[in-house]
């Protein structure tokens, strides 16, 4: 590298302090997982880096009705909690093992696009964002974190500490489609979370990946589910109305068009998932 | 006769196994060496363009920076890959002049003492480049007005003075007037990178006595011993090729793409240099297989024999030769396929387009053709209302056919493959290809066998 | 920044080692260790040939600053390597002809050894997902795999004997 200064900060405000003095030139890195690949082919050549994984931001607690994730908190740590299923089931379909051993839940939220699988459901659990800086800390809803390709509400003296997923027993389904079955980016991700009232639904959360310039909801889908029962006509429907709420773009992966007709097709699955059965198990 | 063989027919263990799964095995940059410099190379970011000038100011003034070649540094700056197999014109080169033809085309190598400075001085390297006009499809770089790739004022590799390879026998035209059927299709294949796990690369170090020591991992150790010493105008003998194992080449690695330069620059510095493509290098910059467009005409009878083809095939050769005019008259023999057909004609196209160059990949010219000629085959079949099996048996070649480009099958072997292929997948030939073999036909040319 | 000196755990041994910063684990082993199995395939995380375990557990080497692996052991073929005859994996792989170029099997062999450790008994879909970030060119994977569950029955049959 022509790296010429390489910090591994034992604390958080060691690690503000540390971005304090550097300022935005400082380049900050978590799982290595995006950032060191750009290095190693000459195409991003920092002067000054920071390394996070020693920085004590890495504890999965569950207090106060949620999950508490560390922002360094490893995608394997994501899979072997159990508190929530579907953050196991984003873990699972990211990367690698050597990569979820490296790659961090909160460097995911920075990872472009196709990149961001664990955002995606992050956002359909609506996750909130801490946020450390000189200051102290503030949350906002993962939702609202995101402005547009690459950027985000994270001021340049401020570091992401913490992801923070109310405890739910909403039922949440996951897929992820990729061209090959693992390792691979997406064409396209969806989450999908549902609150039921009765027999119809009073709520509904669905996140897409890999269709935007970074992970969105698709709120007129989400709309369209309420108040139904989740009949082959609402799924249909619902998975219809979603390839309106996406921007896809064309990459090496997929083209747009592609990936707004797998839009279609991957939303009517995950919500199949979720569609009630004969014998409904215990809501 | 099994009887005293120690070797065939046995389970032999590899002599390289104990080495590769200990990991001692030794691989080109597995080594190193004290002094040691980098090479990385400035590369085009244009698919065509005129070079207007270099400005290495910035790039001299990187700490660790050493030494930039360009152009005029090379004593012969033509590759000649199969030159030394009568396969001309030279018109690659080893650092591009005053035009460059593909993105990614070498310009400006530069030498560092590490990695990092190297990247560096290549980013500050400020080319003066004139964009001009690209084309990126075989078809459209035939037609009147495109732009014009080579330095011979046409997009085609001349075979003898003809823009393409030409196979004919019997006459076509009248075979399809025969015709009960015509069944035509279109073909397209796309590149396809050999990805090998390890990527091309060499290092060249000075020895004590004035030859250089070259560590490299080409599929074609003399290829490449000898396009070094033509390029760099040295004596063979001032050269000191070493090979081993290769980590994947696929016909990857038959290019001799690195080690010309990174010689010159150990000449130039009296230093080992290692020139390692990265992994974005190997997928843009290596060769691949040529992607392929190939149209089929065919003339078929009711009963589902084919009497007449027509093919019409063009190879993207991508911005230069390499090998691809050499494959494409292996091509263009094989183009009508394994079978036996009256009335053949072939125009076979070595095409060049601003897409990176291609070479050779395992099946080298024929692999595409093949998935061109039997989806043909099957297409035939439905429409004459025969099963796939039928419609080859009927028409495969036997020993004493006369192949479009007159030469008299040898060795035939697809009727007995097929009968072999229908016994492993248990299906039930019907007794009369059951019974074929690829003896000669009566009357043929050829007896016996 | 000056060079650092950074220590760690290498197989058995406690290695010392001089690094510019931000030296990657791939770098200080190839170059400075002279421990060249750990391969050198993509520098992307993409092609696993330079897995190594750190504290038993797989990493992309060349994504690894070495100064974050400080005082922990890392594990690689050259480690374990028995100083006679080959460890299980080696000799499964060995008799399977679970490799061609060779270039994978370094990767290959540190994520086997990485999952029969946490999974003696795996199924076919626990190999596959676990050899997901190794890519081979050449094998079509199958002699791999194979070679895994060659392994796997070894050492569960010498169980106790044989050094893990």
């Amino acid at each position: 590298m022509t790296v010429s200064s390489y910090f591994l900060p034992r604390s958080l405000p060691e690690a503000l302090e540390i971005l304090q003095r550097h300022g935005p030139d400082l380049l900050v890195m978590a799982g290595g997982t995006v950032a060191m690949p750009l290095i190693n082919e000459g195409l991003s050549m920092p002067g000054a880096v920071m390394g996070l994984r020693r920085a004590g931001l890495d504890r999965i607690e569950r207090t106060d009705g949620a999950l508490r994730i560390g922002a360094t908190a490893t995608l394997t740590q994501l899979l072997d909690q159990d508190a929530i299923p579907v953050l196991r089931e984003a873990a699972r379909t990211t990367g690698s093992w050597a990569i979820r051993n490296m790659a961090t839940v909160g460097g995911n939220l920075f990872t472009p696009p196709p990149g961001g699988d664990v955002a995606v459901a992050l956002l359909a659990l609506d996750a909130s964002v801490i946020l450390a800086g000189p200051t102290g800390e503030r949350a906002l809803p993962l939702a609202d974190f995101f402005t547009g390709f690459l950027t985000n509400q994270l001021a340049p003296d401020e570091l992401l500490v913490e992801l923070r997923v109310p405890m739910t027993s909403d039922p949440a389904a996951w897929v992820k489609f990729g061209r090959k079955h693992a390792n691979t980016p997406a064409v396209v991700t969806v989450a999908a979370r549902l609150r039921w009232s009765g027999d119809k639904i009073a709520d509904a959360r669905i996140a897409l990946g890999a269709v935007g310039p970074h992970p969105i909801r698709a709120r007129q889908a989400e709309q369209r589910l309420v108040g139904t029962r989740l009949g082959p006509d609402a799924i249909a429907a619902a998975a219809a109305v979603a390839t309106e709420d996406c921007e896809p773009f064309t990459d090496a992966i997929a083209t747009d068009w592609y990936r707004r007709r797998m839009v279609a097709i991957f939303v009517g699955r995950v919500l199949e998932q979720l569609a009630p059965r004969a014998e409904p198990e215990g809501r | 006769m099994s009887a005293h063989l120690n070797v065939v027919g046995q389970s032999v263990a590899r002599s390289d196994g104990i080495g590769h799964v200990t990991g001692r095995t030794q691989y080109t940059t597995d080594r190193t060496f004290p002094g040691m410099l980098h090479l990385k190379m400035a590369r085009s970011p244009l698919h065509h363009a005129r070079i207007k000038g270099i400005d290495l100011s910035e790039a001299e003034r990187v700490p660790g920076f050493v030494r930039a070649l360009t152009a005029k540094d090379v004593p012969h700056n033509r590759y000649t890959i199969l030159g030394l197999i009568g396969v001309e014109p030279e018109e690659e080169f080893v650092l591009a002049e005053d035009r460059v033809r593909f993105k990614g085309e070498a310009i400006v190598a530069i030498v560092a003492e590490t990695e990092e400075a190297a990247f560096e001085a290549v980013s500050k390297v400020r080319l003066d480049l004139e964009e001009l006009p690209a084309v990126f499809d075989v078809e459209e770089a035939l037609k009147p007005g495109a732009p014009i790739v080579t330095h011979w004022g046409n997009n085609t590799f001349m075979y003898e003075g003809h823009p393409c390879r030409r196979v004919r026998l019997g006459d076509v035209e009248r075979a399809f007037g025969q015709a009960d059927h015509i069944i035509e299709g279109v073909y397209n294949t796309s590149p396809i990178e050999h990805a090998p796990t390890e990527t091309t690369g060499c290092i060249a170090v000075p020895e004590a006595n004035g030859r250089y020591a070259v560590y490299t991992n080409t599929q074609a150790l003399y290829f490449s011993l000898d396009n070094t010493a033509i390029i760099l105008q040295v004596p063979g003998n001032r050269l000191h090729f070493i090979g081993g194992t290769v980590g994947g080449g696929f016909g990857g690695k038959v290019d001799v793409i690195v080690e010309p330069i990174a010689t010159l620059a150990a000449m130039k510095t009296n230093r080992p240099v290692k020139f390692s493509y990265s992994r974005s290098e190997e997928m843009q910059v290596s060769s691949t297989r040529s992607a392929w467009r190939i149209y089929l005409k065919d003339g078929v009878t009711s009963d589902g024999r084919l009497i007449a083809r027509k093919v019409t095939s063009y190879a993207d050769s991508g911005a230069y030769s390499r090998q691809t005019p050499y494959a494409l008259t292996k091509h263009a023999a094989n183009a009508a396929g394994p079978y036996n057909i009256p009335n053949v004609s072939i125009d076979a196209y070595c095409v060049f387009t601003n897409r990176p160059p291609t070479s050779a990949m395992r099946g080298f010219g024929i692999t595409m053709a093949s998935f061109a000629l039997e989806v043909q085959m099957d297409k035939i079949a439905e429409r004459v209302g025969v099963d796939p099996w039928t419609i080859r048996f009927l028409n495969a070649y036997r020993n004493g056919d006369m192949k479009p480009h007159r030469k008299l099958a040898e060795d035939a072997t697809l009727i007995e493959t097929m009968q072999a292929a229908a016994t492993l997948v248990g299906h039930d030939l019907p007794d009369e290809f059951k019974a074929m073999t690829s003896a000669p036909r009566a009357g043929s040319h050829v007896e016996g066998r | 920044m000056a060079s650092t000196i950074v220590t760690f755990e290498f197989g058995e041994r406690e290695v010392e080692v001089m690094v510019r910063p931000m030296t990657t684990l791939q770098i200080v082993l190839r170059e400075q260790l002279g421990a060249t199995a750990t391969k050198d395939g993509c520098r992307q995380g993409g092609c696993g040939s330079c897995i190594v375990l750190v504290d038993g557990e797989p990493v992309m080497s060349c994504l690894l600053p070495v100064e974050d692996i400080a005082g922990r052991r890392v594990t690689t073929l050259e480690t374990i390597t028995p100083a006679e005859g080959l460890h299980p994996i080696q000799q499964a792989f060995l008799d399977s002809y679970a490799f061609q170029c060779g270039y994978c099997t370094p990767g290959m062999v540190m994520t086997s050894k990485a999952l029969l450790d946490h999974h003696p008994d795996p199924s076919g879909d626990d190999i596959g997902e676990a050899l997901a970030g190794n890519v081979c060119r050449c094998t079509g994977y199958r002699p791999i795999i194979r070679a895994i569950g060659v392994a796997a029955e070894a050492l569960r049959e010498s169980d106790g004997e044989q050094p893990r």
